[in-house]
């Protein structure tokens, strides 16, 4: 029926003056589409966390010399690891697309004396630098530019 | 008028008697054009008048009736009954201590709301003299939306940072302290921002934003409370580079 | 017993009260101030009023013109010292509100933007989209927040006035929460308790109006004045009874009968040219008389007529009436920017109140009253649209500052006496949680609304008016005999209602007698059997006073001015 929340949620400061029943949240809000949505892209988190470790592990491969090198590369070609990194590019995806369609709503009227550009635009904008710059990494990468 | 039954389980809970919120089934026989309120005052009228409940404008705008409705923050008196199926439960709203059956403390509300400073603040009175402050319908659009909130409450129960941190000054009382920031008559930005900043801070949003799919006035909270961040972070850095004060 | 102490108590925390709370806070900042309501101020009803508010605000307008409009719509029973001053001070309050924050709509050039309204002979309403009365509840509350010394009791139910050595001494109130009841200790009280639209059946006003403020003044003495005078509202929707503002005709609406015509233009009800913006007593009665005639559509609540705001187009309504075009989808399924609106009147307000003269004074010393409760008397027989919230803003400073002196001039109450009449109070109290008795209260109630509507209509006839006397009289008793479940102290909402029905059956009684004793029609009290206004024998307020076997009438002389009465047409 309901799930227990922080026992201080929205409790005032002041004792209230007659015995209260502990703030529930309804149990069943959980499994909407809509909040589950809301749950997976803070969970993405976890995801970043993890290839954050990855990077460091591929950074500290660098400084260690070609063998190490080469070791590191043999290990990444693991299916698991594989596998790992697409679902870190769904998360990625997943929560551009879902912070840039909520970034222009949080754009306040003016700032100052400027005001922002319409949505449209700046949504165009989000994405035209987010794949621009994927773009340009991409080439690096792939030995394109330097 | 055709009628139909439709059971309703209330969460009832009197701290005199219950150790627990309990909950009771009561049958109504509904008529199509009812409200869920419409068949809360029916079973106190007719089958048990112990339930109590906040109501009064009954057309959505004095904001007393918000109550969780299938588990979903719902202001009872626009919700058609007719919307929902056979079996409707009727919870008090969620995130807030229980006072009586579906009556919730209210009382850390009116605390966020009073901390964020929702007047107009200025560093000289205006003079009744000087009469009415031009602006622009323009000027007025900027803030009118934020404007719109009836303190119904359904936005903090939506908020899951509110079911976690207590200090969180969530959703209306964030969006009221933006509506007069950006309100071209109010001067008092630097006091609210630091506010934003302060042990409510605005930066515990996570942008569920839930509190906007649940608005019944079209506030959107969500939006006003993002935007709030933006303007914290820059009243934050012109802090530094200009002397603080006014606008 | 709880003893809370401060020098001014102001009951209610509507746009009066706040007013009141405001104006008395700001002109001595140590004086203390409890607002005291039985819910929290922002659920007011002052916060569903819609259409506009008031005052001259164009170089075409002046002071006179809004005088005379108001004199003229109160068909010449307003006192008219008191509407020329209620003029003078309508534009500072209302600027007063804009430098608080109040969000008026605009004109392109940034000044204030105002609207036409009925029985008004220019555009002189200031309007904030179509949700007046919540923008000025919440700007009143929000701007309260800033003075330390209103201490808000929200959630006490006031059930009694306290009145020792001939002057009120406080009030004894029922903490909702708790259970328990307080004194309520103070030099000075102001009533802002709001109308008793409850009282009837139909109504626009929320569960909230139950005539509280005037029962409490009523049962200490102090008279009610002009209680016929009720005033429906000629718009609203079927059924549910909420307001559809007059300020959808002020944009231009028009009213159509069942044959579709604007049978306020094609047929002669009085209001001239001015058509659908005439005063809402004669356009209640026009909508009637269609009603009557057959040339009304029928619905599941009964007949109404139409208004149709299609040809205004979605953008003048989205900017201007908003919240009408959500209603109307919500509540009957309709889009007003395609469909016409059913409508039909409703009770909305109530002219009558406790009698106050022009600072809001009772003749109990110590007890004020503004707003709705209180009846001044600025509307006389009938309201225009759009005065009454600007009323609560001037009558609600004016008591406030008038109550602070007399708080300065007079001296602390008897501490036992009060003491006494609260704790028998708190005994009555304990006594009605879960009584025993056979009269069920959602019977009784009804029971109520059945008769008012049919003896205090918008037409009234002799014969009913004086069945609905007996009815009311006999339900005052049947009340004594009230059976409660609940025998809970937390919030007790039916113990609560309880009191409120008792408030309701008292002064609905006292509406009874005064109309069964009007022979004219003058505003808003309308008789098929007296249909001309009699100024030889009935140009008097109406008093009403609490007897043993019911209200006692008397009269009160009406204070005339530059304008004397005339034919009221328009």
């Amino acid at each position: 029926m309901a799930r227990p929340v922080h026992p201080q949620a929205m409790t005032p400061s002041r004792a209230g003056r007659t015995r209260t029943a502990a703030p529930q949240a309804a149990s069943g809000w959980y499994t909407q589409p809509r909040m589950l949505k809301y749950l997976l892209f803070d969970a993405t988190g976890i995801v970043y966390l993890l290839v954050g470790f990855i990077a460091l592990r591929v950074v500290w491969a660098l400084g260690s010399g070609p063998e190490a090198w080469q070791e590191l590369m043999r290990q990444l070609a693991n299916p698991l690891y594989v596998a790992f990194h697409a679902v870190a590019l769904v998360s990625v995806v997943f929560v551009a697309v879902r912070f840039f369609s909520l970034f222009p709503k949080a754009q306040p009227a003016h700032i100052g004396p400027v005001k922002p550009p319409p949505a449209p635009l700046i949504m165009a904008g989000l994405y035209a630098a987010w794949l621009g710059v994927t773009a340009v990494v991409t080439l690096i990468l792939a030995g394109g530019l330097f | 008028m055709s009628e139909q039954k439709k059971t309703f389980v209330i969460t009832r809970f009197d701290p005199d008697r219950d150790p627990a919120p309990r909950q009771q089934s009561y049958e109504v026989p509904v008529q199509p054009d009812w409200k869920v309120l419409d068949a809360l005052n029916y079973i106190k009228d007719e089958i048990d008048p112990s339930l109590s409940h906040r109501w009064s404008c009954r057309m959505a705008v004095c904001g007393s009736c918000g109550m969780m409705v299938n588990g979903k923050p719902s202001l009872t008196c626009k919700d058609a009954v007719s919307d929902y199926g056979n079996r409707i439960e009727v919870a008090p709203l969620s995130n807030f201590p229980i006072v009586r059956d579906l009556i919730v403390e209210l009382e850390s509300f009116m605390e966020k709301l009073k901390s964020v400073k929702p007047w107009i603040v200025k560093a000289k009175e205006r003079a009744l003299e000087e009469g009415a402050h031009r602006q622009s319908p323009e000027q007025l659009e900027e803030f009118k939306q934020f404007s719109y909130c009836i303190n119904c409450m359904l936005c903090y129960s939506a908020c899951p940072v509110v079911a976690n941190e207590p200090d969180f000054l969530g959703p209306a009382a964030i969006a009221l302290g933006h509506r007069y920031n950006m309100d071209s008559r109010d001067e008092g930005q630097s006091e609210r921002n630091e506010i934003f900043r302060g042990e409510g801070t605005v930066f515990s949003c996570s942008y569920a934003n839930e509190c906007s799919e649940v608005c019944p006035k079209h506030v959107d909270p969500a939006a006003a409370v993002n935007q709030a961040k933006f303007n914290a972070v820059i009243d934050w850095v012109t802090g530094f580079v200009t002397t603080r004060g006014g606008k | 017993m709880d003893v809370i102490r401060h020098d001014l108590i102001i009951v209610g925390g509507g746009g009066a009260g706040l007013r009141a709370a405001i104006a008395a806070a700001e002109k001595d900042p140590k004086a203390s101030i409890a607002l005291v309501s039985k819910v929290y101020p922002m659920r007011s009803h002052t916060v569903s009023a819609e259409g506009g508010a008031a005052a001259v605000a164009r170089a075409d307008d002046n002071l006179e013109m809004h005088a005379f409009d108001t004199v003229k719509g109160s068909d010449f029973l307003g006192d008219q010292d008191v509407i020329q001053y209620f003029v003078g001070e309508a534009p500072k309050e209302l600027t007063l509100l804009e430098h608080w924050g109040c969000p008026w709509s605009r004109n392109e050039d940034g000044s204030v933007a105002t609207r036409a309204f009925g029985g008004m002979s220019t555009k002189r309403t200031w309007y904030a989209a179509d949700k007046v009365g919540f923008h000025m509840l919440h700007t009143l509350f929000q701007h309260s927040l800033r003075f330390p010394n209103i201490v808000r009791y929200d959630e006490y139910f006031v059930s009694k006035l306290i009145v020792d050595g001939g002057a009120v001494r406080g009030c004894a109130a029922l903490d909702m929460r708790e259970g328990v009841v307080r004194l309520f200790l103070g030099r000075a009280v102001i009533l802002a308790t709001g109308g008793g639209g409850k009282i009837f059946p139909f109504t626009t006003n929320g569960n909230i109006k139950t005539a509280d403020g005037m029962a409490l003044a009523y049962r200490e003495g102090v008279a009610l004045k002009d209680m016929e005078f009720v005033q429906y509202h000629p718009t609203g929707l079927p059924g549910t009874g909420i307001l559809i503002t007059e300020g959808t005709r002020g944009e231009g609406g028009y009213l159509k009968n069942s044959e579709g015509e604007r049978f306020l233009v094609s047929r002669d009800y009085g209001v001239g040219t001015k058509a659908e913006l005439g005063p809402r007593d004669m356009i209640s009665r026009a909508i009637i008389q269609e009603i009557e005639a057959g040339r009304g559509i029928q619905g599941p609540y009964g007949e109404y007529v139409h208004l149709d705001l299609t040809h205004l187009g979605e953008e003048a309504i989205m900017k201007k009436l908003p919240m009408v075009r959500e209603l109307t989808k919500i509540y009957v399924g309709v889009d007003p920017v395609h469909q016409p609106i059913p409508v039909r009147p409703v009770l909305h307000y109530m002219m009558g109140g406790v009698d106050v003269d022009i600072d809001g004074a009772t003749t109990l010393p110590g007890l004020y009253a503004a707003g709705e409760v209180a009846c001044v008397s600025l509307n006389g027989a009938n309201r225009l649209g759009s005065n009454s919230l600007t009323e609560c803003l001037v009558f609600g400073a004016r008591a406030g500052l008038h109550a602070l002196n007399f708080v300065r001039g007079t001296d602390g109450p008897n501490e036992t006496v009060c003491l006494r009449q609260a704790e028998e109070e708190a005994g009555r109290i304990a006594g009605l949680r879960g009584k025993r008795g056979k009269e069920k209260m959602s019977q009784l109630r009804r029971e109520l609304g059945i008769a008012m509507e049919s003896g205090c209509g918008v037409y009234r006839e002799q014969a009913s008016m004086d069945e609905t006397v007996h009815a009311v009289a006999a339900l005052r008793g049947r009340y004594e005999g009230l059976g409660l479940e609940d025998k809970s102290t937390v919030f007790n909402t039916e113990l609560t209602a309880a009191l409120e029905l008792g408030n309701l059956i008292a002064v609905a009684e006292t509406i009874a007698v005064s109309a069964a004793h009007r022979k004219e029609s003058r505003g808003a009290h309308a008789r098929r059997d007296a249909k001309t206004r009699d100024d030889q024998n009935f140009l008097y307020h109406t008093l009403a006073h609490t007897g043993y076997s019911g209200p006692r009438l008397s009269k009160k002389p009406v204070t005339l001015g530059i304008w004397v009465p005339e034919e009221r047409k328009y």
